[in-house]
């Protein structure tokens, strides 16, 4: 459009067009960033509104069994809890803008700092459940396309589906069984930061690390299988093949850069699904993640912690939509151009 | 094989960065590090007493939290005045002995001397008019303990006088009952420090919180009672039941209470391991809605008390581990009233509903709650055992939140739930049968009994006063304003390294005799 007018109109000034001429990238993520604050800001609102529908009262729970309507009253007072709703929503929004999330109702710290507090133990099982997940899953989705209907192949089907209908604290306990209690190989449970210990951070990873990154392959496996039997029947692949490409070369250039896209869509489903918490996981390793943190604060009805967890996590998620979407251009040239 | 090499390419430069930055983020820790096993500043105390409990306390001011988990810790950071012994009993702590008026109304005790809290500041009766008065001022939810107090002063600066408005005989056991009434410094909780790093006058001091994982303490060496004998506690939140046993089995950790009832009888053979499974005071019970009809009838409320098997309940909510009872103090308490009317009988039990008029199918709401799973286990049996009386029970297990919130409205015909921590009756019996009583949400309600508790709660004469809460005991389970089902046991295990431990009935956690052997 802006190159149009500057060729074609006689009175037009070139320097506004060049201003409006954004590198792609920078458009790109300035639009990204703007509609991620929308889904943000809309996060809030509707996480703001579910928990107070829901029915449970903050102070009633933690006055616990023995308390008097005096003590209810001045519990709520204090924590600004017998304010009007739109008064509480309006304070809220406001303060959450300017970057403060609050105050935690049960111990009175930010919950910025809480959730900060979690993030490390939450990256450190979700990174390494990644990482165990593709070293499972890429080998084998691509091992079992390429031998469908093979007995490897009815061999990996078998497992993936095992996987996947397996519960994971199931396969937990199992780890903790056979790795801590049997073979006393590794610590059951817990959680060290690698600044304090990173041998010892590394050891009590291991398991949950593996019972994520198991139920995820399962997963994983599955969805790249499909998506390299989709681009295995395509024309080009025929084509390649039957001009006598080597198999290792036709695998590798015509078949899994091709199904790259989906085999990255699916991680990134499944690195956020981890990352916004894997509750069972969590409990059954006593592992200081987001999800305990979140399954805590929502049976307390502590409404800030859960209104910044929530958004913590809608956070993450867009974040890594985005890193994806970065990658769809690094690993698909058309992308990039359009 | 080399076809499956395929994830060379970009795999590993993704790998790689998701390692990198899994690195980077898990870098970022905001907790300080304190070392506790270098901090033997107590004189001959050794090793680090490593504990797991079943959750996460939600903070530790002891007068604000209601959190079981958090008075695990707390029970070995503060004092009280006074503190149960192991029969209940209450027994100099803070306060080294105490004297009452002639007319009952004013209760004069000498503080310890030489007491310290943990910062190093001086102990002092202003603390403990502070501490008190901050319970009544701030309204928080023990203050109902000092309902009868006029006035807390310090006559002194070791001497307390507590006034009061008519005679308190459990005035002892509302100040030292538990934790909740505890002694605490005012610049800690002015400074606001007080919710996550309190700080006491208890054999141990809070040094680290790592919130989600652990809390470590310290041990105290210049407590009043002798330094502990363990150089530090860590305390972690293993909630799985399965995880923490593995744990003490495997050595990582020393003590649990984290154990699932059906879990107790593999720790019964465990080499290595001592398990303690005493009977406590905690009672569970039914207690049905006496606003709506047909439970407003006291026939009909009888009879789901005949119908049911105590037994049979136990057995499937606890696997055994409970004594069932009829009332709500157990055999061990000095409390305890014999009573037995209600042997299951159903024939008993379709006569009474009759003779209330009651025929065809009745409906029965069941509220129980996810989080204590043994309401639901019951609530099954029970709508078994209910059916031959033409009692349609629908269970409903909504988490405890929402429980509470349905049983203050009235949303239930029936419900289920556990009182802990008993020690003097009136703290139960006064709030839950009294009419217009803080927990009274059946909405029960009987002149005699309210005369029986207004009695007992001035009563100074004991004997007088155990006759009269025997009485109301009686009538209140005669009415079945609560069914009384059972008392649970108490269960730990730990490692038979572990010395100088009791396994307490009123489930004080305490470690300050504790060595490792």
């Amino acid at each position: 459009m802006a190159d149009a007018r500057v060729a074609g109109g006689p009175g037009d000034v070139a320097p506004p067009a060049r201003r409006r001429q954004a590198h792609p990238l920078v458009r790109f993520l300035l639009h990204r960033l703007g509609s991620s604050l929308v889904v943000l800001l809309g996060v809030m609102v509707v996480v703001f509104v579910l928990i107070h529908l829901v029915p449970g009262d903050p102070v009633r729970i933690a006055l616990g069994t023995r308390y008097t309507k005096e003590s209810y009253d001045a519990l709520r007072a204090a924590n600004g809890l017998d304010r009007p709703l739109w008064l509480q929503f309006v304070t809220y929004i406001g303060h959450a803008l300017s970057g403060d999330l609050g105050t935690s109702f049960r111990d009175g710290e930010p919950v910025t700092m809480t959730l900060l507090g979690r993030l490390p133990a939450t990256a450190s099982l979700a990174l390494v459940g990644i990482v165990i997940a593709l070293a499972i899953a890429v080998p084998a989705g691509i091992w079992s396309a390429l031998h469908q209907g093979r007995a490897s192949d009815a061999v990996v089907r078998a497992l993936s589906q095992l996987g996947v209908s397996v519960p994971d604290f199931w396969v937990g306990m199992l780890l903790i069984t056979v790795f801590s209690s049997l073979l006393r190989l590794l610590p059951s449970s817990g959680y060290v930061p690698i600044t304090e210990d990173p041998v010892e951070w590394l050891r009590r990873v291991i398991l949950p690390g593996t019972t994520v990154g198991v139920v995820a392959a399962a997963i994983m496996t599955r969805y790249i299988r499909a998506a390299v039997l989709d681009v295995a029947d395509l024309g080009h692949v025929r084509t390649a093949r039957s001009k006598g490409l080597a198999p290792r070369v036709v695998v590798l250039r015509h078949i899994v850069r091709n199904a790259l896209i989906p085999m990255l869509t699916i991680t990134g489903i499944q690195l956020a699904t981890i990352l916004g918490g894997v509750i069972v996981v969590e409990v059954v390793f006593a592992w200081p993640g987001l999800g305990l943190l979140v399954y805590s604060a929502v049976a307390a009805r502590d409404y800030a912690l859960i209104q910044g967890a929530v958004l913590l996590i809608a956070a993450l998620f867009l974040l890594i939509n985005f890193l994806v979407d970065v990658l769809y251009a690094v690993a698909d040239p058309r992308i990039r151009l359009a | 094989m080399a076809r499956v090499a395929v994830s060379r390419g970009r795999g590993p430069a993704v790998i790689a960065g998701a390692v990198a930055a899994a690195l980077l983020l898990a870098g970022c820790s905001t907790g300080s590090k304190v070392d506790v096993k270098g901090s033997g500043g107590a004189g001959g105390a050794s090793g680090t007493l490593k504990v797991a409990i079943a959750g996460e306390p939600d903070q530790l001011d002891p007068q604000k939290t209601s959190s079981y988990f958090s008075f695990e810790v707390l029970e070995n950071v503060f004092d009280t005045l006074v503190e149960p012994d192991a029969k209940l009993t209450m027994q100099p702590a803070l306060a080294k002995s105490w004297t009452t008026s002639t007319d009952q109304l004013t209760w004069t005790f000498s503080l310890r001397q030489g007491v310290t809290f943990q910062d190093g500041s001086k102990f002092s009766a202003s603390d403990v008019v502070y501490s008190y008065n901050r319970i009544i001022d701030d309204k928080l939810s023990n203050a109902y303990k000092f309902a009868n107090v006029k006035s807390v002063t310090a006559k002194d600066p070791s001497t307390v006088v507590i006034s009061l408005k008519q005679p308190t005989p459990n005035l002892l056991s509302n100040l030292g009952g538990f934790k909740g009434m505890a002694i605490v410094e005012k610049s800690n909780v002015t400074d606001k420090k007080i919710a996550t790093q309190p700080i006491g006058t208890g054999p141990f001091s809070v040094a680290k919180w790592t919130q989600g994982d652990s809390i470590t303490l310290k041990a105290n060496p210049k407590y009043w009672g002798g330094a502990p004998k363990v150089a530090g506690i860590t305390y972690r939140f293993i909630s799985s039941g399965a995880t923490a046993i593995a744990a003490l089995k495997s050595g990582e950790i020393d003590w649990t209470d984290s154990i699932p009832a059906q879990q107790v009888s593999t720790l019964k053979s465990a080499s290595g391991i001592t398990l303690g499974n005493v009977p406590s005071n905690d009672y569970w019970y039914l207690a049905l809605n006496e606003k709506r009809k047909p439970w407003n009838d006291v026939r009909v409320r009888q009879a789901i008390a005949y119908a049911i098997n105590r037994d049979d309940i136990v057995k499937v909510a606890k696997y055994g581990n409970a004594q069932v009872n009829e009332l709500a103090i157990p055999k061990q308490s000095a409390w305890y009233t014999s009573y037995d009317k209600y042997s299951t009988n159903i024939a008993k039990a379709k006569q009474l509903l009759s003779q209330a008029g009651v025929s065809g199918t009745v409906k029965l709401d069941f509220l129980a709650t996810s989080d204590y799973p043994e309401t639901v286990s019951a609530a099954q049996v029970i709508a078994d055992e209910l059916q031959p009386l033409g009692i349609k029970v629908s269970i409903r297990t909504p988490d405890f939140a929402t429980w509470l919130q349905q049983q203050n409205s009235g949303k239930f015909d029936m419900l289920m739930m556990g009182w802990l921590g008993n020690i003097d009756p009136d703290d139960f019996y006064y709030n839950q049968h009294h009419t217009g009583g803080g927990s009274n949400a059946q909405g029960y309600s009987n002149k005699t009994v309210d005369k029986l508790l207004d009695a007992a709660r001035t009563e100074t004469d004991q004997a007088k006063r155990k006759q009269d809460y025997a009485q109301a005991a009686t009538q209140i389970a005669d009415d079945a304003s609560y069914i009384y089902l059972y008392n649970p046991t108490v269960i730990q295990a730990y490692d038979s390294k572990v010395k100088g431990y009791t396994v307490r009935g009123d489930r004080a956690i305490r470690f300050k005799d504790v060595s490792l052997g």
